[in-house]
Parts: C-alpha cells; structure tokens; sequence
C-alpha cells in the first residue's frame, strides 16, 4: 500500500521529465522552420538590446521575504501531517491548528506593523 | 539476481537514486557557476529525499523536500542573488601532482570501505518484517495532535519569535 501510493508519485515525476523534454528537444526541431539569424538568436529582454549579464545584483530588502518564507515553510511541515489525519483529528486537532496559525499570524502582523512588506 | 542482488522495484529505485545523488554531488563539485552548484545541491537533496521513502521514512522524505530542496536551496540562490558578483568561473588549475593525489585518495578511500563493508556481519533478522506497515505521516499526526500538544503549540510559539528576531535584526542593520 505504502509503495503503490508512491508509484504514482513516480508516474507523475516520469511524465513531468519526459513531456517537456520531448515537446522542446524532440517534437520541437522536427516541425518547426529553422532560420536561424543573429537578432533572432539573441537573448529576449523584453523587445529591447539586452544589455550585461543575467546575474544583476537584486535589492538587499527582498532578503526578508526570503527570512519570512522560510518560517512559513516550517509551519507548513507541521501542516502536512495534520491534513493527511484532518478527517481522524476532528475538531480538537483543528482548533489545535487555529491557535497555532493564529500564533504564526501574530508574527506575520508583527512583521507588517514594523513595515517590513512594505516597499519604499 | 544481478551479482547478488535481487532486481525488484526497490533495487532499481535505490540504484537510480543513487545514481541521481552522485551524479548531482559530481557536477555540485565540478560546476564553475555558483547558481549552478546551488541547483546541483537541490538535485542532491532531492535524491536523498528519494532515499528517505524508499527507507519508509514518508514524512522525513517530505520535509527534505520542503526544507532542504525548497527553502535552503532557495535561500542560497537568495543569498547570490543579493550580494555582488565576484569572480566565480576561476578554477584551480589541476596539475600533474593534484590530480595523482585525488587518485591515490580515491583508491585508499574505496579500499577502506571495501575491506570495512566486507569484515563487517550484517545481522539479518529471521522474522519477516514489513518496513512499509504504515505511513509514517498518521503516526506522527496522532503522537502531535493527540500526546504532544503543548509542545506543538510551543513550536509555533519558537516560529513566531524567530520571525520577530529576523525582523528585529534584519531592521537593525538596515539602519
């Protein structure tokens, strides 16, 4: 039961690595014209001459958004064992993890009230 | 039966897993840009992941998922995308001398392991014994939610004041 559950997982990972990879790099060149020219060839910036290199350097203030993500992402390690036993847990488990986001949501408010999100 | 070892679906996925690490740990380690050895080191968490499932470990399989291949391989492309990019396709040139050395340790290493993995007894149980009897996300659900509440809610608590210390800190040095 335990392995049968996962082979789907499988089946989902196969066909997500063989579709792409078989519309763009199999599928692909065989229909379509290629006449290649050195405009057509050059990295897309939005209509205009690309200039310099991919890797700018990114504003420091989207560090926090990173910080703020990674605590959200251990909450929801605790939401994932909590969902698969929802129908089990019954009420107690849910108003176990009210209290829980809600304590979670005081930081968020927290983080909002110091104008963390917002952008100046 | 393949020198020993019988095909099913459990040593094919162990081999291919392993075959994804490696080959991940290899290019983390050979790569010259440093984006590209951080999406490297997500395949390797990825595999190890892999691994963890295949042990029957579900629930240790999701959070490296979570944790290891979405927030710390996130927060390390974060981390290169902010600061300033320095000189990262430089490579210490391999000479004759580095690369005998790498040999000669690679040699001792696996004959190391080889002579360890062969004096070793590896006790077999005699009872049959099912690694997959339950998921183990319900078991840990029922042991949270049920013996552990306090010290799930104080979790969250811990969440919280780390989010206010992030904060804190990050304001601080912006001023």
């Amino acid at each position: 039961m335990y392995a049968n559950g996962f082979l789907f997982v499988i089946i989902f990972l196969a066909l997500g690595i063989i579709l792409p990879v078989a519309s763009l790099m199999v599928l692909g060149p065989l229909l379509r014209p290629s006449h290649p020219t050195a405009a057509k060839t050059s990295t897309y910036e939005s209509g205009l001459e690309p200039v310099g290199d991919a890797r700018a350097r990114y504003n420091v203030r989207y560090y926090l958004f990173a910080l703020l993500f990674v605590a959200f992402d251990v909450e929801i390690v605790f939401l994932y064992p909590w969902a698969v036993e929802y129908h089990a847990l019954g009420l107690y488990g849910f108003g176990e993890m009210i209290l829980f986001i809600v304590l979670l949501f005081i930081g968020l408010l927290y983080a909002w009230r110091k104008k963390v999100l917002e952008w100046k | 039966m393949l020198f020993g070892i019988p095909i099913t679906g459990q040593t094919i996925s162990y081999f291919v897993l392993a075959l994804i690490i490696m080959i991940s740990g290899v290019m983390l380690m050979s790569l010259n840009k440093v984006m590209h050895m951080a999406v490297a080191l997500g395949g390797v968490f990825l595999g190890v992941a892999g691994i963890f499932i295949l042990l029957g470990a579900d629930f240790v399989g999701m959070v490296q998922i979570l944790i290891y291949a979405g927030a710390i391989t996130i927060l390390m492309v974060f981390a290169l995308m902010l600061t300033q990019r320095g000189d990262d396709t430089a490579s210490p040139s391999a000479n004759g001398w580095r690369t005998a050395g790498v040999l000669v340790f690679v040699v001792l290493l696996c004959g190391a392991f080889l002579l360890v993995l062969r004096g070793t007894t590896w006790p077999v149980s005699q009872s049959a014994v099912n690694p997959y009897s339950q998921p183990t996300v319900n078991l840990i659900a029922n042991a949270l939610f049920h013996a552990y509440t306090v010290p799930f809610e104080l979790v969250s608590l811990l969440l919280t004041v780390a989010l206010v210390g992030a904060v804190v800190i990050a304001r601080k040095e912006e001023e």
